[in-house]
């Protein structure tokens, strides 16, 4: 549920056409193990893929950044990361069924995350979905979540944000023979598709107040319902929706620009301060280090292609 | 779900005379044409459709894809079968406290049975996903799924233990009190195991719904089968570029319960036929039979 | 544009948890009357000479009951539009529901059926009726009557399993508090009322039953 956003520009880099191809090998990535960063994926002349050479330079934190006691230096004890995330969110966190392997943005961040605090990239994953987030870093069942969580008052209530590490925003997709519909004003009157509790779901009417919404579970539902034009319009984080334009350039297509900005947090427990902090200080290492641009040109950039975008301020969102 | 056929039924087939046979055998012809054009012509507008192309299907023939469904299996009969372990305990409770001629364990277990079963099993799992988190109480999505199951099929499966003891011949409890026993200890000695041994059957059929309800799992985010197998449905969508094997994998999902479900239906009618034959057709085989016609009157799961 | 605004307050809501109220009670209603006739239907089917049709009846019962409707209702409203047949959100979950509910109606009238004394089908015959006039004059209506309170109960799980409609995306009682509950962070009034609002129907549905075979039923 929502999902990743990536700068814009889909369709442009979907008339490339080898957009889609490159999606499978270039953003394959980050084992749960973490050693081989999935299937390896040769860059060029390299023997390494790009993934494996993210993850190679990775930092490592210090032992004066985790005192005795911090949660950092629990989990460094533990050996491995708990990250919760997702399994289907083709940009940012896919789990290969036949392997079981991650690949996406999320996922290697996850796993540069856990190099930063254990020294490999050794990563625990949880499933979780919208409804389940707040939950399983309340109880302690996740060390962190990374799966495209918008970050927003209502859900800094109840947990922390790391970031922002990512800015995404909501974009329109339509079908490919669909005309009228250029932004989201046009949605007025026409039934639109989203996913349940997305921020979508609460955003559409503000924009097209006579708009019907229509809530489905998963990304595939909703294109799905989209496709057989049960919705006129679907509404969700351009990342997803371009994603889903990217591997059905004949039947969908994304419209206008984005309307809303999505800020994507790494979500930490409330009651753990200090490890945000901790978080928020290894993100703007990486930002600084050039590491999170070459996250980002290894896994989406792989998959989209265009300029790296500029990596977002930390703590400059309400919330964060 | 009675195996034998009703006395009813058998009067109504009374045997035909040779031109009734001779009708009965024309109109089934017709009959037989009819259902298999329909059924012709869906599957030739599937076929139309793609969705019998090979590659669709060929998916659930690899051994990874068949490997990850099946953990997806585990999950569910995992689910289900604590939850089964968790809700006939409490039934019991409940169902005894009901029976209970003490007013102030007779009202709360009536009230437990009756609040739990007219709540869908979905909201009650809301209530564990969103509701009890702010009070400092989680669980877990393996407890999320299963903790709701079984207090809702607990509710079920306590009227059932109910009206089996209700079925039981007073007798044998008054006797028991006569010879000393304590109200306790006749039904601890007496009633429970005659009770439990004859209400087998319903036991079984019990699971059916338990493993029905283990789909709500998606809610939760547990990867029981039906969550596997959409995650293979848009994996192949996005992966792949083969368009809509999110309705085989759905089929898929359907005939793994089917034969699963139908196996157990059959053992249940097997256990049966066998308890029939040992106690004859008494007050409990009849109840048996005829609750289990209509369980998910009882149940109202899914 | 970060989000939802956080004031929104649970009493706007009000005539959203109404219209929740009517779409669970239209996907229900209507759901069971489709079960009650194609259910009727089946158990016609089974106690039928037709070996086709008796078949017919047992496959349709055996699949329908062992599949979860969750399952049912995927399939219904993402599969059928690929075979080119598409049905409306409700439509979906009223013919899933309907043709769910019909295997267990099928059962339940088909135990009725055998509660009727065999002696009346054989006066019935011996009077010179038809199989089909035994069964439609004589044994039906004495089976429905024997079978309201298990009925009855098919028509309360109607009514709880209508919840699942809310994952193909209805707004009924449960979609309804998914969609509040996505602009107004306040989970117990919402899902506890949910869940009072099920009890109150069932109980409703409980008392006509009560009042229905008190005047239906035939003491033998």
């Amino acid at each position: 549920m929502t999902v990743t956003s990536t700068a814009t520009r889909y369709r442009r880099f979907a008339a490339i056409g080898i957009a889609g191809a490159l999606l499978t090998g270039g953003a394959t990535a980050c084992s749960s193990g973490g050693s081989s960063g999935g299937s390896p994926q040769p860059a060029g002349s390299g023997g390494v893929s790009p993934v494996q050479k993210v993850l190679d330079n990775a930092p490592v934190a210090s032992a004066a950044d985790m005192p005795a006691g911090s949660v950092a230096a629990q989990i460094k004890a533990r050996g491995t990361l708990d990250v919760g995330g997702t399994d289907t969110s083709p940009l940012f966190s896919f789990k290969d069924p036949t392997t079981g392997t991650y690949s996406g943005f999320d996922a290697l961040l996850g796993e540069m995350l856990a190099k930063y605090i254990t020294g490999k990239p050794a990563v625990q994953h949880t499933q979780v979905t919208v409804a389940t987030r707040e939950t399983l870093l309340e109880n302690h069942t996740v060390d962190v979540v990374i799966a495209t969580y918008t970050i927003t008052p209502k859900r800094a209530k109840l947990v922390s944000f790391a970031g922002p590490y990512f800015d995404d925003g909501q974009a329109i997709l339509v079908r490919k023979n669909q005309t009228g519909i250029d932004k989201p004003q046009d949605l007025d009157g026409k039934t639109v598709v989203t996913e349940t509790d997305s921020t979508a779901a609460a955003d559409i009417k503000k924009f097209a107040p006579t708009a019907k919404v229509l809530l489905l579970d998963t990304n595939d539902e909703c294109l799905q319902a989209l496709e057989q034009r049960r919705a006129d319009a679907y509404v969700l984080d351009q990342s997803i929706v371009g994603g889903d334009a990217l591997q059905n350039p004949g039947k969908v297509k994304v419209v206008g620009s984005t309307f809303t900005v999505e800020p994507y947090g790494i979500g930490v427990p409330k009651d753990e301060p200090a490890f945000k902090a901790f978080v928020d200080n290894w993100l703007r290492k990486i930002y600084a280090d050039g590491e999170w641009t070459a996250l980002w040109k290894a896994t989406i950039g792989a998959a989209i292609g265009g300029t790296p975008p500029t990596p977002p301020t930390i703590g400059s969102v309400s919330g964060s | 779900m009675s195996s034998t056929v009703g006395s009813v039924e058998r009067a109504l087939f009374d045997t035909p005379g040779p031109r009734a046979i001779r009708r009965i055998r024309m109109a089934s012809v017709v009959a037989a044409f009819c259902l298999l054009a329909i059924l012709g012509a869906a599957l030739v507008e599937f076929g139309r459709q793609g969705q019998l192309a090979g590659d669709q299907w060929a998916l659930f023939t690899r051994p990874s894809i068949i490997r990850f469904l099946a953990k997806g299996l585990t999950s569910t009969l995992e689910a289900a079968a604590v939850a089964a372990v968790i809700a006939v305990p409490l039934a019991l409770l409940a169902a005894f406290g009901r029976l209970s001629r003490r007013r102030w364990t007779r009202l709360p277990s009536a009230g437990y049975v009756e609040f739990l079963r007219a709540v869908p099993v979905l909201l009650l799992l809301y209530v564990f996903l969103l509701l009890l988190p702010r009070y400092g109480v989680n669980v877990g999505a393996f407890w999320m799924l299963v903790l709701p199951l079984a207090l809702s099929n607990s509710a079920a499966l306590a009227e059932i233990f109910r009206a089996g003891v209700l079925s039981m011949d007073r007798g044998q409890f008054e006797a028991s009190l006569a010879i000393g026993l304590t109200e306790t200890q006749a039904m601890r000695l007496l009633i429970v195991p005659q009770v439990l041994r004859r209400l087998a059957p319903a036991l079984i059929s019990q699971a059916i719904y338990l493993l029905k309800g283990t789909t709500l799992g998606y809610v939760v985010s547990y990867t029981e089968l039906l969550h596997q197998a959409q995650t293979i449905g848009e994996y192949h969508n996005i992966f792949e570029h083969i368009n809509g094997p999110l309705i085989q994998s759905y089929i898929v999902v359907l005939v793994v319960f089917v034969a699963i479900n139908a196996s157990l239906a059959k053992m249940a009618r097997v256990v049966e036929r066998r308890q029939v034959r040992r106690y004859g057709r008494g007050p409990v085989a009849g109840f048996t039979e005829d609750f289990m016609a209509t369980d998910e009157a009882t149940l109202h799961t899914h | 544009m970060l989000a939802r605004a956080a004031g929104s307050s649970l009493a706007a809501h009000t005539g959203d948890f109404l219209h929740g109220i009517l779409v669970t009670l239209e996907i229900s209603s209507v759901g069971f009357l489709l079960a009650l006739i194609a259910g009727t239907l089946l158990a016609i089917f089974r106690v039928s000479p037709l070996l086709p049709l008796r078949g017919f009846g047992t496959a349709y019962v055996e699949v329908f009951r062992n599949t979860p409707l969750l399952v049912l209702l995927l399939l219904m409203f993402f599969g059928l539009p690929e075979v080119g047949v598409t049905f409306g959100l409700l439509s979906s979950a009223i013919l899933g529901l309907g043709f769910y509910e019909a295997a267990f109606v099928c059962e339940a009238v088909r135990s009725g059926i055998n509660t009727v004394p065999p002696g009346q089908v054989e006066a019935a015959r011996a009077i010179g009726l038809r199989h089909w006039q035994v069964l439609l004059e004589v044994v039906l209506p004495q089976a429905l009557r024997a079978v309201v309170q298990p009925l009855g109960n098919l028509a309360i799980a109607a009514v709880l399993n209508s919840s699942l409609a809310a994952a193909i995306g209805n707004t009924d009682i449960t979609g309804t508090a998914n969609h509040v509950f996505a602009d107004v962070v306040e989970p117990i009034p919402i899902y506890v009322g949910a869940g009072l609002t099920y009890l109150a129907l069932s109980l409703v549905i409980g008392q006509l039953t009560g009042v229905l075979e008190r005047r239906l039923v035939i003491v033998r």
